[in-house]
């Protein structure tokens, strides 16, 4: 007999959920590795969609817990309270797309561990919530890894206009998302960190797939 | 002319990265450098002088995401 998910071949279940794919993308998105810094708002959002389209390696990086404050925008369930993010989190992708291999790292990132963390993917995710954090990544970055293509986000606080929120190519490897200027003390809501998520899902998605232009 | 973020800036030139930084609103630990398309990492600020001519860029962060 052969092997079943939810009754279905493999193989069909495989194959059913990329048929909605952009023609050609799979090959490339399945050969590809994320590497995403920060399982809250914003990575919780991008892990899903690029799991959902089937990037084949996602390694998930927070050293945080899932607390109640964080499901006003977060991708975890009142269940998972109290639980590592990743460790929820690489739970939920895997009932979304089982096909995604996903490492998790309980871990803070800092300037000596990049090299280790970020080494093996192709591209780096920012999606910390701590300015300096999303500081000294790209600083770090830069100098270990001068060529890697870098996607993060800035300002995607309050209930701010959606269209205010953009992408700019910074340089011929930086893509930054966001308002630029809105902070968190103003509070975070599902909706507009979704939009600055998606920004960052996206763009990854156009670079997996050759696409280098904002 | 210095120039900041696209920005003419008078009066910077002769001083080094760390004491222009310091002056400004944002903190410095959320700011990257980007001095003539090169990124000046941290531990070489002090011992950067900013020249007449210098294009510096900002890229500073602000909270939020996690």
């Amino acid at each position: 007999m052969q092997p079943t998910i939810q009754g279905m071949a493999i193989k069909d279940v495989y194959q059913g959920m990329k048929a909605r794919n952009v023609a050609d993308s799979t090959d490339r998105l399945t050969a590809a590795h994320v590497a995403i810094a920060g399982a809250g708002g914003l990575g919780s959002n991008i892990a899903i969609a690029l799991a959902r389209i089937g990037v084949g390696q996602l390694t998930l990086i927070d050293f945080d817990q899932v607390e109640l404050s964080n499901l006003n925008r977060q991708q975890f369930k009142l269940s998972q309270v109290g639980m590592d993010k990743v460790t929820a989190l690489k739970q939920n992708l895997q009932e979304f797309n089982p096909f995604v291999t996903i490492t998790t790292r309980v871990q803070k990132v800092d300037h000596d561990n990049v090299t280790e963390l970020f080494g093996d993917a192709d591209i780096i995710c920012e999606a910390f919530d701590n300015p300096s954090a999303k500081a000294m990544l790209l600083d770090a970055a830069s100098e270990f890894f001068p060529n890697k293509p870098m996607v993060m986000a800035t300002g995607m606080a309050g209930i701010h206009s959606s269209n205010s929120i953009i992408t700019k190519q910074v340089r011929p490897n930086l893509y930054i998302a966001g308002d630029g200027s809105t902070a968190g003390a103003e509070g975070l809501m599902a909706p507009r960190v979704m939009i600055a998520a998606g920004h960052e899902a996206n763009m990854i998605t156009r670079l997996i797939l050759g696409q280098t232009k904002i | 002319m210095v120039t900041v973020n696209g920005e003419p800036f008078a009066k910077v030139a002769g001083q080094n990265l760390l004491a222009f930084l310091q002056q400004r609103k944002t903190p410095v630990d959320n700011v990257v450098v980007e001095l003539n398309g090169t990124i000046i990492h941290r531990p070489e600020y002090e011992q950067t002088l900013i020249k007449p001519d210098d294009k510096l860029e900002l890229i500073s962060f602000v909270g939020g995401g996690r």
